[in-house]
Protein backbone atom coordinates (compact mmCIF):
# COMPACT_ATOMS: atom_id res chain seq x y z
CA UNK A 1 0.00 0.00 0.00
CA UNK A 2 2.29 2.31 0.79
CA UNK A 3 4.67 1.56 -2.08
CA UNK A 4 1.97 1.82 -4.56
CA UNK A 5 1.69 5.55 -2.98
CA UNK A 6 5.24 6.40 -3.02
CA UNK A 7 5.12 5.97 -6.50
CA UNK A 8 2.15 7.67 -7.98
CA UNK A 9 4.03 10.81 -5.60
CA UNK A 10 7.36 9.65 -7.45
CA UNK A 11 5.96 9.77 -11.60
CA UNK A 12 3.38 12.39 -10.74
CA UNK A 13 2.06 13.17 -13.91
CA UNK A 14 3.04 10.38 -16.11
CA UNK A 15 2.36 6.55 -16.32
CA UNK A 16 2.11 5.41 -13.10
CA UNK A 17 3.23 1.87 -12.67
CA UNK A 18 3.12 -0.60 -9.60
CA UNK A 19 6.89 -1.69 -8.62
CA UNK A 20 7.34 -5.16 -8.05
CA UNK A 21 10.34 -4.61 -5.23
CA UNK A 22 12.76 -2.77 -6.72
CA UNK A 23 12.07 1.27 -7.07
CA UNK A 24 15.21 1.59 -9.32
CA UNK A 25 17.55 0.36 -11.40
CA UNK A 26 20.05 0.73 -8.56
CA UNK A 27 18.29 -1.71 -6.20
CA UNK A 28 17.25 -4.14 -9.18
CA UNK A 29 21.04 -4.99 -9.67
CA UNK A 30 21.25 -5.27 -6.37
CA UNK A 31 19.42 -8.17 -6.14
CA UNK A 32 20.52 -9.76 -9.44
CA UNK A 33 24.08 -10.00 -7.40
CA UNK A 34 22.38 -11.46 -4.40
CA UNK A 35 20.82 -13.43 -6.47
CA UNK A 36 24.35 -14.31 -8.39
CA UNK A 37 26.31 -14.69 -5.27
CA UNK A 38 23.92 -17.17 -4.00
CA UNK A 39 24.09 -18.90 -7.41
CA UNK A 40 27.54 -18.73 -7.13
CA UNK A 41 27.64 -20.46 -3.66
CA UNK A 42 25.36 -23.39 -4.77
CA UNK A 43 27.16 -24.93 -7.51
CA UNK A 44 30.03 -26.86 -5.90
CA UNK A 45 27.29 -28.00 -3.74
CA UNK A 46 25.32 -29.05 -6.52
CA UNK A 47 27.68 -30.71 -8.66
CA UNK A 48 28.16 -32.99 -5.55
CA UNK A 49 24.65 -34.12 -4.24
CA UNK A 50 23.54 -34.15 -8.07
CA UNK A 51 26.27 -36.71 -8.64
CA UNK A 52 27.29 -34.36 -12.05
CA UNK A 53 30.11 -35.40 -14.70
CA UNK A 54 30.82 -31.67 -14.61
CA UNK A 55 33.52 -29.44 -12.43
CA UNK A 56 32.68 -26.54 -10.51
CA UNK A 57 34.39 -24.11 -12.67
CA UNK A 58 31.99 -25.27 -15.66
CA UNK A 59 29.20 -24.89 -13.60
CA UNK A 60 29.53 -21.36 -12.90
CA UNK A 61 30.62 -20.72 -16.35
CA UNK A 62 27.34 -21.83 -17.17
CA UNK A 63 25.55 -19.51 -14.52
CA UNK A 64 27.84 -16.58 -15.81
CA UNK A 65 26.57 -17.22 -19.26
CA UNK A 66 22.76 -17.22 -18.21
CA UNK A 67 22.97 -14.68 -16.52
CA UNK A 68 24.87 -12.75 -19.62
CA UNK A 69 22.09 -13.93 -21.65
CA UNK A 70 19.42 -11.05 -19.81
CA UNK A 71 22.19 -8.42 -19.50
CA UNK A 72 20.91 -6.24 -21.83
CA UNK A 73 17.07 -5.95 -19.72
CA UNK A 74 17.41 -2.27 -18.23
CA UNK A 75 13.70 -2.24 -16.86
CA UNK A 76 13.41 -2.32 -13.01
CA UNK A 77 10.53 -4.51 -13.03
CA UNK A 78 11.72 -6.98 -16.07
CA UNK A 79 14.59 -7.06 -13.91
CA UNK A 80 12.53 -7.60 -10.92
CA UNK A 81 10.64 -11.10 -12.42
CA UNK A 82 13.76 -12.16 -13.67
CA UNK A 83 14.88 -12.55 -10.49
CA UNK A 84 12.13 -13.80 -8.99
CA UNK A 85 12.19 -16.84 -11.73
CA UNK A 86 16.17 -17.36 -10.82
CA UNK A 87 15.28 -17.71 -7.33
CA UNK A 88 12.79 -20.25 -7.60
CA UNK A 89 15.00 -22.26 -9.96
CA UNK A 90 17.32 -21.99 -7.30
CA UNK A 91 15.37 -23.40 -4.59
CA UNK A 92 14.05 -26.34 -6.79
CA UNK A 93 17.91 -26.97 -7.00
CA UNK A 94 18.75 -26.70 -3.72
CA UNK A 95 15.91 -28.90 -2.20
CA UNK A 96 16.80 -31.21 -4.72
CA UNK A 97 13.44 -31.23 -6.42
CA UNK A 98 15.26 -31.13 -9.72
CA UNK A 99 16.84 -34.27 -11.05
CA UNK A 100 20.06 -34.67 -12.84
CA UNK A 101 18.52 -34.18 -16.38
CA UNK A 102 16.69 -30.87 -15.76
CA UNK A 103 20.15 -29.62 -14.24
CA UNK A 104 21.85 -31.05 -17.38
CA UNK A 105 19.33 -29.56 -19.65
CA UNK A 106 21.12 -25.94 -19.19
CA UNK A 107 24.09 -27.46 -21.13
CA UNK A 108 22.38 -28.55 -24.39
CA UNK A 109 24.51 -31.67 -25.15
CA UNK A 110 22.79 -33.93 -27.15
CA UNK A 111 21.54 -31.24 -29.18
CA UNK A 112 23.26 -30.55 -32.70
CA UNK A 113 23.39 -27.12 -34.02
CA UNK A 114 20.99 -25.81 -36.60
CA UNK A 115 22.44 -25.31 -39.77
CA UNK A 116 22.97 -21.41 -40.53
CA UNK A 117 24.46 -21.02 -44.54
CA UNK A 118 22.96 -22.26 -47.87
CA UNK A 119 24.86 -25.13 -47.86
CA UNK A 120 24.49 -26.40 -44.84
CA UNK A 121 20.98 -26.24 -45.21
CA UNK A 122 21.01 -27.87 -47.92
CA UNK A 123 22.76 -30.93 -46.71
CA UNK A 124 20.58 -30.63 -43.60
CA UNK A 125 18.09 -32.26 -46.17
CA UNK A 126 14.74 -31.14 -45.57
CA UNK A 127 13.11 -28.36 -43.00
CA UNK A 128 10.04 -26.71 -42.48
CA UNK B 1 -32.48 -20.99 28.79
CA UNK B 2 -35.33 -22.62 30.31
CA UNK B 3 -34.01 -25.42 32.37
CA UNK B 4 -32.80 -26.73 28.86
CA UNK B 5 -29.26 -26.85 28.81
CA UNK B 6 -27.99 -26.92 25.20
CA UNK B 7 -25.18 -29.14 24.62
CA UNK B 8 -23.68 -28.83 21.48
CA UNK B 9 -24.37 -26.03 18.05
CA UNK B 10 -23.81 -28.97 16.24
CA UNK B 11 -21.27 -27.15 13.94
CA UNK B 12 -17.45 -28.28 14.46
CA UNK B 13 -15.38 -25.71 15.98
CA UNK B 14 -18.30 -23.31 17.20
CA UNK B 15 -18.90 -24.13 21.28
CA UNK B 16 -22.04 -23.57 23.03
CA UNK B 17 -22.37 -19.93 24.33
CA UNK B 18 -22.68 -19.20 28.01
CA UNK B 19 -23.66 -16.17 28.14
CA UNK B 20 -24.66 -15.06 24.69
CA UNK B 21 -26.55 -11.84 26.12
CA UNK B 22 -23.49 -10.35 27.63
CA UNK B 23 -21.26 -10.91 24.54
CA UNK B 24 -23.44 -9.80 22.14
CA UNK B 25 -24.03 -6.66 24.16
CA UNK B 26 -20.39 -5.88 24.60
CA UNK B 27 -19.54 -6.76 20.68
CA UNK B 28 -22.52 -4.50 19.28
CA UNK B 29 -20.59 -1.56 21.84
CA UNK B 30 -17.32 -2.17 20.21
CA UNK B 31 -18.63 -2.30 16.50
CA UNK B 32 -20.56 1.65 16.82
CA UNK B 33 -18.32 2.55 18.74
CA UNK B 34 -15.67 1.81 15.96
CA UNK B 35 -18.49 3.04 13.57
CA UNK B 36 -18.50 6.86 15.03
CA UNK B 37 -15.02 7.42 13.51
CA UNK B 38 -16.21 6.69 10.52
CA UNK B 39 -17.57 9.90 8.64
CA UNK B 40 -21.20 10.51 8.89
CA UNK B 41 -22.21 9.72 5.21
CA UNK B 42 -19.99 6.53 4.49
CA UNK B 43 -22.12 4.06 3.36
CA UNK B 44 -20.44 1.20 5.21
CA UNK B 45 -21.30 2.76 8.63
CA UNK B 46 -25.01 3.24 7.11
CA UNK B 47 -26.31 0.25 7.14
CA UNK B 48 -23.83 -1.32 9.51
CA UNK B 49 -25.47 0.95 12.35
CA UNK B 50 -29.18 0.47 10.80
CA UNK B 51 -28.22 -3.85 10.98
CA UNK B 52 -25.99 -3.77 14.34
CA UNK B 53 -28.74 -1.19 16.46
CA UNK B 54 -31.87 -3.78 14.71
CA UNK B 55 -29.56 -6.68 16.44
CA UNK B 56 -28.87 -4.68 19.38
CA UNK B 57 -32.50 -3.64 19.77
CA UNK B 58 -33.22 -7.64 19.81
CA UNK B 59 -30.92 -8.75 21.64
CA UNK B 60 -32.00 -5.69 24.62
CA UNK B 61 -36.10 -6.58 24.57
CA UNK B 62 -35.33 -10.63 24.45
CA UNK B 63 -34.65 -12.64 27.15
CA UNK B 64 -35.33 -15.91 25.78
CA UNK B 65 -32.37 -17.46 23.90
CA UNK B 66 -34.77 -19.13 21.73
CA UNK B 67 -36.90 -16.25 20.53
CA UNK B 68 -34.23 -13.67 20.16
CA UNK B 69 -32.56 -16.34 17.67
CA UNK B 70 -36.49 -16.26 15.76
CA UNK B 71 -36.07 -12.80 15.89
CA UNK B 72 -32.56 -12.36 14.39
CA UNK B 73 -33.07 -15.10 11.85
CA UNK B 74 -29.55 -15.79 10.91
CA UNK B 75 -28.80 -19.15 12.46
CA UNK B 76 -27.91 -20.13 15.80
CA UNK B 77 -27.04 -17.62 18.26
CA UNK B 78 -23.29 -18.93 18.54
CA UNK B 79 -23.42 -17.87 14.84
CA UNK B 80 -24.38 -14.48 15.19
CA UNK B 81 -21.79 -14.24 17.30
CA UNK B 82 -19.30 -15.18 15.23
CA UNK B 83 -20.47 -12.98 13.06
CA UNK B 84 -20.36 -9.92 14.97
CA UNK B 85 -16.86 -10.62 15.99
CA UNK B 86 -16.20 -10.66 12.18
CA UNK B 87 -18.16 -7.50 11.30
CA UNK B 88 -15.94 -6.06 14.77
CA UNK B 89 -13.11 -7.17 12.69
CA UNK B 90 -14.01 -6.02 9.65
CA UNK B 91 -15.32 -2.34 11.03
CA UNK B 92 -11.64 -1.63 12.51
CA UNK B 93 -10.17 -2.54 8.88
CA UNK B 94 -12.48 -0.85 6.66
CA UNK B 95 -11.40 2.57 9.21
CA UNK B 96 -7.83 2.08 8.40
CA UNK B 97 -8.74 1.49 4.34
CA UNK B 98 -11.13 4.48 4.33
CA UNK B 99 -13.36 2.49 1.36
CA UNK B 100 -16.14 5.42 0.61
CA UNK B 101 -13.45 8.07 -1.14
CA UNK B 102 -13.71 8.35 -4.45
CA UNK B 103 -12.72 5.80 -7.30
CA UNK B 104 -8.53 5.21 -7.08
CA UNK B 105 -8.88 4.90 -11.17
CA UNK B 106 -11.02 4.86 -13.58
CA UNK B 107 -10.60 1.55 -15.83
CA UNK B 108 -8.38 1.52 -19.05
CA UNK B 109 -10.97 2.19 -22.53
CA UNK B 110 -12.73 -1.26 -22.97
CA UNK B 111 -11.33 -3.16 -19.71
CA UNK B 112 -14.65 -4.87 -19.29
CA UNK B 113 -16.09 -5.18 -22.73
CA UNK B 114 -17.18 -8.27 -23.46
CA UNK B 115 -17.10 -9.74 -26.15
CA UNK B 116 -13.73 -7.34 -27.36
CA UNK C 1 -35.32 -25.97 -14.65
CA UNK C 2 -38.08 -25.38 -16.98
CA UNK C 3 -36.03 -25.62 -20.07
CA UNK C 4 -34.24 -29.01 -19.23
CA UNK C 5 -38.35 -30.30 -18.49
CA UNK C 6 -39.05 -29.27 -22.03
CA UNK C 7 -36.65 -30.97 -23.19
CA UNK C 8 -37.18 -34.51 -21.30
CA UNK C 9 -40.91 -34.28 -22.11
CA UNK C 10 -39.91 -33.92 -25.86
CA UNK C 11 -37.13 -36.90 -25.77
CA UNK C 12 -39.81 -39.09 -24.17
CA UNK C 13 -42.44 -37.90 -26.83
CA UNK C 14 -40.06 -38.95 -29.44
CA UNK C 15 -39.09 -42.61 -27.91
CA UNK C 16 -43.17 -43.38 -27.69
CA UNK C 17 -43.38 -42.12 -31.38
CA UNK C 18 -40.99 -44.63 -32.77
CA UNK C 19 -41.97 -47.54 -31.14
CA UNK C 20 -45.87 -47.17 -31.57
CA UNK C 21 -45.79 -45.17 -34.89
CA UNK C 22 -48.82 -47.96 -36.46
CA UNK C 23 -51.35 -46.38 -34.19
CA UNK C 24 -52.67 -43.58 -36.21
CA UNK C 25 -54.98 -42.34 -33.17
CA UNK C 26 -51.82 -41.90 -30.87
CA UNK C 27 -49.58 -40.34 -33.69
CA UNK C 28 -52.12 -37.48 -33.87
CA UNK C 29 -52.36 -36.91 -30.59
CA UNK C 30 -48.16 -37.15 -30.45
CA UNK C 31 -48.13 -34.51 -32.60
CA UNK C 32 -50.66 -32.52 -31.41
CA UNK C 33 -49.20 -32.71 -28.12
CA UNK C 34 -45.32 -32.33 -30.01
CA UNK C 35 -47.07 -29.09 -31.82
CA UNK C 36 -48.46 -27.60 -28.26
CA UNK C 37 -44.81 -28.66 -26.57
CA UNK C 38 -43.10 -26.66 -29.12
CA UNK C 39 -44.61 -23.48 -29.01
CA UNK C 40 -42.51 -23.13 -25.90
CA UNK C 41 -38.87 -22.21 -26.71
CA UNK C 42 -35.77 -24.65 -24.90
CA UNK C 43 -34.48 -21.52 -23.34
CA UNK C 44 -33.76 -20.96 -19.93
CA UNK C 45 -36.65 -18.83 -18.35
CA UNK C 46 -36.07 -15.37 -16.79
CA UNK C 47 -35.71 -15.19 -13.36
CA UNK C 48 -36.61 -11.69 -12.45
CA UNK C 49 -37.00 -12.45 -8.74
CA UNK C 50 -33.57 -13.71 -8.36
CA UNK C 51 -31.77 -11.16 -10.72
CA UNK C 52 -33.49 -8.14 -8.73
CA UNK C 53 -31.96 -9.51 -5.48
CA UNK C 54 -28.58 -9.37 -7.27
CA UNK C 55 -28.71 -6.37 -8.33
CA UNK C 56 -29.89 -4.47 -5.41
CA UNK C 57 -27.08 -6.84 -3.76
CA UNK C 58 -24.29 -5.38 -6.22
CA UNK C 59 -25.48 -1.93 -5.84
CA UNK C 60 -25.13 -2.27 -2.27
CA UNK C 61 -21.85 -2.99 -2.54
CA UNK C 62 -20.61 -0.69 -4.47
CA UNK C 63 -22.14 1.78 -2.57
CA UNK C 64 -19.89 0.66 0.34
CA UNK C 65 -16.95 0.48 -1.54
CA UNK C 66 -16.53 3.19 -4.06
CA UNK C 67 -12.91 3.42 -3.40
CA UNK C 68 -12.60 0.26 -5.44
CA UNK C 69 -15.96 -0.76 -7.48
CA UNK C 70 -15.23 -0.14 -11.35
CA UNK C 71 -18.83 -1.77 -12.27
CA UNK C 72 -21.12 -4.02 -11.42
CA UNK C 73 -23.13 -6.80 -13.56
CA UNK C 74 -25.43 -9.17 -13.73
CA UNK C 75 -25.17 -11.94 -16.54
CA UNK C 76 -28.09 -13.24 -18.48
CA UNK C 77 -27.75 -16.34 -16.24
CA UNK C 78 -28.42 -14.59 -12.81
CA UNK C 79 -24.36 -14.39 -11.85
CA UNK C 80 -23.63 -10.96 -9.97
CA UNK C 81 -20.04 -9.59 -11.36
CA UNK C 82 -18.48 -7.25 -9.71
CA UNK C 83 -15.48 -5.22 -11.27
CA UNK C 84 -13.01 -3.69 -9.41
CA UNK C 85 -9.40 -2.19 -9.49
CA UNK C 86 -6.22 -3.90 -8.76
CA UNK C 87 -5.34 -2.25 -5.36
CA UNK C 88 -8.56 -3.42 -3.67
CA UNK C 89 -8.60 -6.85 -3.90
CA UNK C 90 -7.93 -7.42 -0.59
CA UNK C 91 -10.56 -4.94 1.04
CA UNK C 92 -13.48 -6.20 -1.38
CA UNK C 93 -12.98 -9.71 -0.57
CA UNK C 94 -12.58 -9.06 3.27
CA UNK C 95 -15.83 -7.10 3.33
CA UNK C 96 -17.73 -9.98 1.51
CA UNK C 97 -16.02 -12.37 3.83
CA UNK C 98 -16.71 -10.68 7.13
CA UNK C 99 -19.87 -8.38 6.26
CA UNK C 100 -23.15 -9.84 8.07
CA UNK C 101 -25.16 -9.17 4.53
CA UNK C 102 -22.33 -10.76 2.28
CA UNK C 103 -20.78 -13.54 4.33
CA UNK C 104 -19.64 -14.99 1.62
CA UNK C 105 -16.95 -17.13 3.24
CA UNK C 106 -16.02 -19.82 0.97
CA UNK C 107 -13.49 -19.32 -2.01
CA UNK C 108 -14.87 -21.76 -5.10
CA UNK C 109 -12.03 -20.71 -7.83
CA UNK C 110 -9.80 -18.07 -8.82
CA UNK C 111 -8.14 -17.84 -12.15
CA UNK C 112 -7.19 -15.48 -14.64
CA UNK C 113 -8.19 -15.18 -18.78
CA UNK C 114 -6.01 -14.00 -21.30
CA UNK C 115 -7.13 -11.09 -23.42
CA UNK C 116 -3.38 -10.15 -25.41
CA UNK C 117 -5.49 -6.86 -27.34
CA UNK C 118 -6.46 -5.32 -23.98
CA UNK C 119 -3.55 -2.61 -22.38
CA UNK C 120 -3.86 -5.08 -19.27
CA UNK C 121 -4.06 -8.40 -20.73
CA UNK C 122 -5.20 -10.91 -17.89
CA UNK C 123 -8.17 -10.13 -16.01
CA UNK C 124 -8.28 -12.39 -12.27
CA UNK C 125 -11.42 -13.86 -11.08
CA UNK C 126 -12.82 -14.80 -8.05
CA UNK C 127 -15.57 -16.93 -7.81
CA UNK C 128 -16.92 -16.83 -3.83
CA UNK C 129 -19.78 -18.66 -2.55
CA UNK C 130 -21.89 -17.77 0.95
CA UNK C 131 -23.47 -20.87 2.16
CA UNK C 132 -25.50 -18.62 4.81
CA UNK C 133 -27.35 -17.41 2.22
CA UNK C 134 -27.05 -19.60 -0.58
CA UNK C 135 -25.14 -17.19 -3.42
CA UNK C 136 -22.34 -16.66 -5.44
CA UNK C 137 -20.44 -13.80 -6.34
CA UNK C 138 -17.48 -13.65 -9.31
CA UNK C 139 -15.16 -10.60 -8.53
CA UNK C 140 -12.77 -9.68 -11.36
CA UNK C 141 -9.67 -7.51 -11.76
CA UNK C 142 -7.27 -6.75 -14.23
CA UNK C 143 -3.28 -6.93 -14.51
CA UNK C 144 -0.25 -7.02 -17.72
CA UNK C 145 2.37 -9.39 -17.03
CA UNK C 146 4.81 -7.00 -14.89
CA UNK C 147 2.29 -5.59 -12.37
CA UNK C 148 2.17 -7.20 -9.39
CA UNK C 149 -1.52 -7.91 -7.49
CA UNK C 150 -2.60 -8.44 -4.01
CA UNK C 151 -2.41 -12.19 -2.72
CA UNK C 152 -5.96 -12.85 -1.28
CA UNK C 153 -4.12 -15.83 1.06
CA UNK C 154 -4.65 -13.69 3.68
CA UNK C 155 -8.41 -13.32 3.11
CA UNK C 156 -8.83 -17.02 1.55
CA UNK C 157 -6.68 -20.21 2.70
CA UNK C 158 -8.06 -21.45 -0.56
CA UNK C 159 -6.34 -19.11 -2.77
CA UNK C 160 -2.73 -20.54 -2.43
CA UNK C 161 -2.83 -23.19 -4.88
CA UNK C 162 -4.68 -21.44 -7.46
CA UNK C 163 -2.55 -18.39 -7.47
CA UNK C 164 0.37 -20.78 -7.68
CA UNK C 165 -1.30 -22.34 -10.71
CA UNK C 166 -2.40 -18.49 -11.86
CA UNK C 167 1.39 -17.91 -11.59
CA UNK C 168 2.29 -21.02 -13.66
CA UNK C 169 0.34 -20.76 -16.28
CA UNK C 170 -0.15 -17.55 -16.97
CA UNK C 171 2.91 -15.14 -15.15
CA UNK C 172 0.80 -12.91 -13.08
CA UNK C 173 2.85 -12.47 -9.84
CA UNK C 174 1.38 -12.36 -6.52
CA UNK C 175 2.80 -10.32 -4.02
CA UNK C 176 2.78 -11.36 -0.43
CA UNK C 177 2.07 -14.75 -1.31
CA UNK C 178 3.56 -17.30 1.38
CA UNK C 179 5.15 -20.01 -1.24
CA UNK C 180 4.92 -18.95 -4.49
CA UNK C 181 5.87 -21.69 -7.20
CA UNK C 182 5.05 -23.70 -9.82
CA UNK C 183 2.86 -26.35 -9.13
CA UNK C 184 1.87 -27.77 -12.76
CA UNK C 185 4.90 -27.48 -14.89
CA UNK C 186 7.89 -30.13 -14.76
CA UNK C 187 11.07 -28.46 -13.24
CA UNK C 188 13.21 -26.31 -15.84
CA UNK C 189 10.37 -25.52 -17.77
CA UNK C 190 10.08 -22.13 -19.36
CA UNK C 191 7.75 -19.89 -20.21
CA UNK C 192 3.73 -19.87 -19.32
CA UNK C 193 1.67 -22.54 -20.88
CA UNK C 194 -2.12 -20.55 -20.53
CA UNK C 195 -0.94 -16.63 -22.46
CA UNK C 196 -2.54 -17.08 -25.85
CA UNK C 197 1.07 -16.11 -27.80
CA UNK C 198 2.68 -19.59 -26.19
CA UNK C 199 2.54 -21.88 -29.33
CA UNK C 200 0.75 -25.18 -29.25
CA UNK C 201 3.42 -27.53 -29.76
CA UNK C 202 5.56 -25.75 -26.90
CA UNK C 203 9.02 -25.09 -27.22
CA UNK C 204 10.81 -28.00 -26.20
CA UNK C 205 10.32 -32.06 -26.43
CA UNK C 206 11.70 -34.62 -24.51
CA UNK C 207 12.65 -38.14 -24.94
CA UNK C 208 15.31 -40.15 -23.59
CA UNK C 209 18.61 -40.14 -24.28
CA UNK C 210 20.75 -43.65 -24.76
CA UNK C 211 24.10 -41.91 -25.03
CA UNK C 212 23.62 -40.10 -21.75
CA UNK C 213 21.56 -41.90 -20.16
CA UNK C 214 18.65 -39.73 -19.12
CA UNK C 215 16.23 -37.65 -20.80
CA UNK C 216 17.08 -34.76 -22.51
CA UNK C 217 15.21 -31.49 -24.31
CA UNK C 218 15.58 -30.21 -27.09
CA UNK C 219 13.95 -27.61 -28.93
CA UNK C 220 10.64 -28.99 -30.86
CA UNK C 221 10.86 -29.91 -34.68
CA UNK C 222 7.83 -31.06 -36.51
CA UNK C 223 7.92 -33.21 -39.07
CA UNK C 224 5.42 -31.61 -41.07
CA UNK C 225 4.89 -27.77 -41.26
CA UNK C 226 2.41 -26.51 -39.15
CA UNK C 227 -1.43 -26.30 -40.68
CA UNK C 228 -3.87 -24.03 -40.21
CA UNK C 229 -7.06 -25.22 -40.40
CA UNK C 230 -10.25 -23.43 -40.69
CA UNK C 231 -11.89 -23.70 -37.68
CA UNK C 232 -14.76 -21.49 -38.47
CA UNK C 233 -17.72 -22.94 -36.83
CA UNK C 234 -20.46 -22.98 -40.16
CA UNK C 235 -22.83 -22.15 -37.25
CA UNK C 236 -23.29 -18.54 -35.53
CA UNK C 237 -21.79 -18.80 -31.79
CA UNK C 238 -22.74 -15.22 -30.99
CA UNK C 239 -26.10 -14.04 -33.29
CA UNK C 240 -26.59 -11.41 -31.18
CA UNK C 241 -22.78 -9.85 -31.30
CA UNK C 242 -22.52 -9.95 -35.13
CA UNK C 243 -21.23 -7.65 -37.16
CA UNK C 244 -22.74 -6.05 -40.10
CA UNK C 245 -21.04 -6.92 -43.09
CA UNK C 246 -20.29 -4.86 -45.27
CA UNK C 247 -22.31 -5.37 -48.52
CA UNK C 248 -21.86 -3.72 -51.38
CA UNK C 249 -24.49 -1.15 -51.86
CA UNK C 250 -25.66 0.00 -55.03
CA UNK C 251 -25.81 3.54 -56.13
CA UNK C 252 -29.37 5.10 -57.18
CA UNK C 253 -28.40 5.71 -60.78
CA UNK C 254 -30.51 6.84 -63.28
CA UNK C 255 -33.97 6.19 -64.08
CA UNK C 256 -34.64 2.85 -65.70
CA UNK C 257 -35.25 3.36 -69.33
CA UNK C 258 -38.77 3.31 -69.69
CA UNK C 259 -40.47 -0.32 -71.32
CA UNK C 260 -41.02 -0.43 -74.34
Amino acid sequence: MASTAAARTVSGAGKVVKPIFSRDLDEAKRRVRELYRAWYREVPNAVSLYQLDITARQGRDKVREMFNKNKHVTDPRVIDMLVIKGKMELQETIHVWKQKTHIMRYFHETETPRPTDFLSKFYNGHDP
Amino acid sequence: MAGLIKKTTGLVGLAVAQNPHDRLRILYSKILACLQTMPQDAAYRKYTEQLVNDRFSHVKSEPDVGKLEQKINCGQIEEVIAQAEYELALSRKMAEWKPWEPLVEEPPANQWKWPI
Amino acid sequence: MAASLVRLVRGGLGRSFSVANRSAAFLQQARSETTTTETRPTVRPKDAVTHNQLSAFGEYVAEILPKYVQQVQVTCYNELEVMIHPDGVIPVLTFLRDHTNAQFRNMIDLTAVDIPTRQNRFEIVYNLLSLRYNSRIRVKTYTDELTPVDSAVPVHQAANWYEREVWDMFGVFFANHPDLRRILTDYGFEGHPFRKDFPLSGYVEVRYDDEVKRVVAEPVELAQEFRKFDLNSPWEAFPAYREPKEAPKLEAGDKPPASK
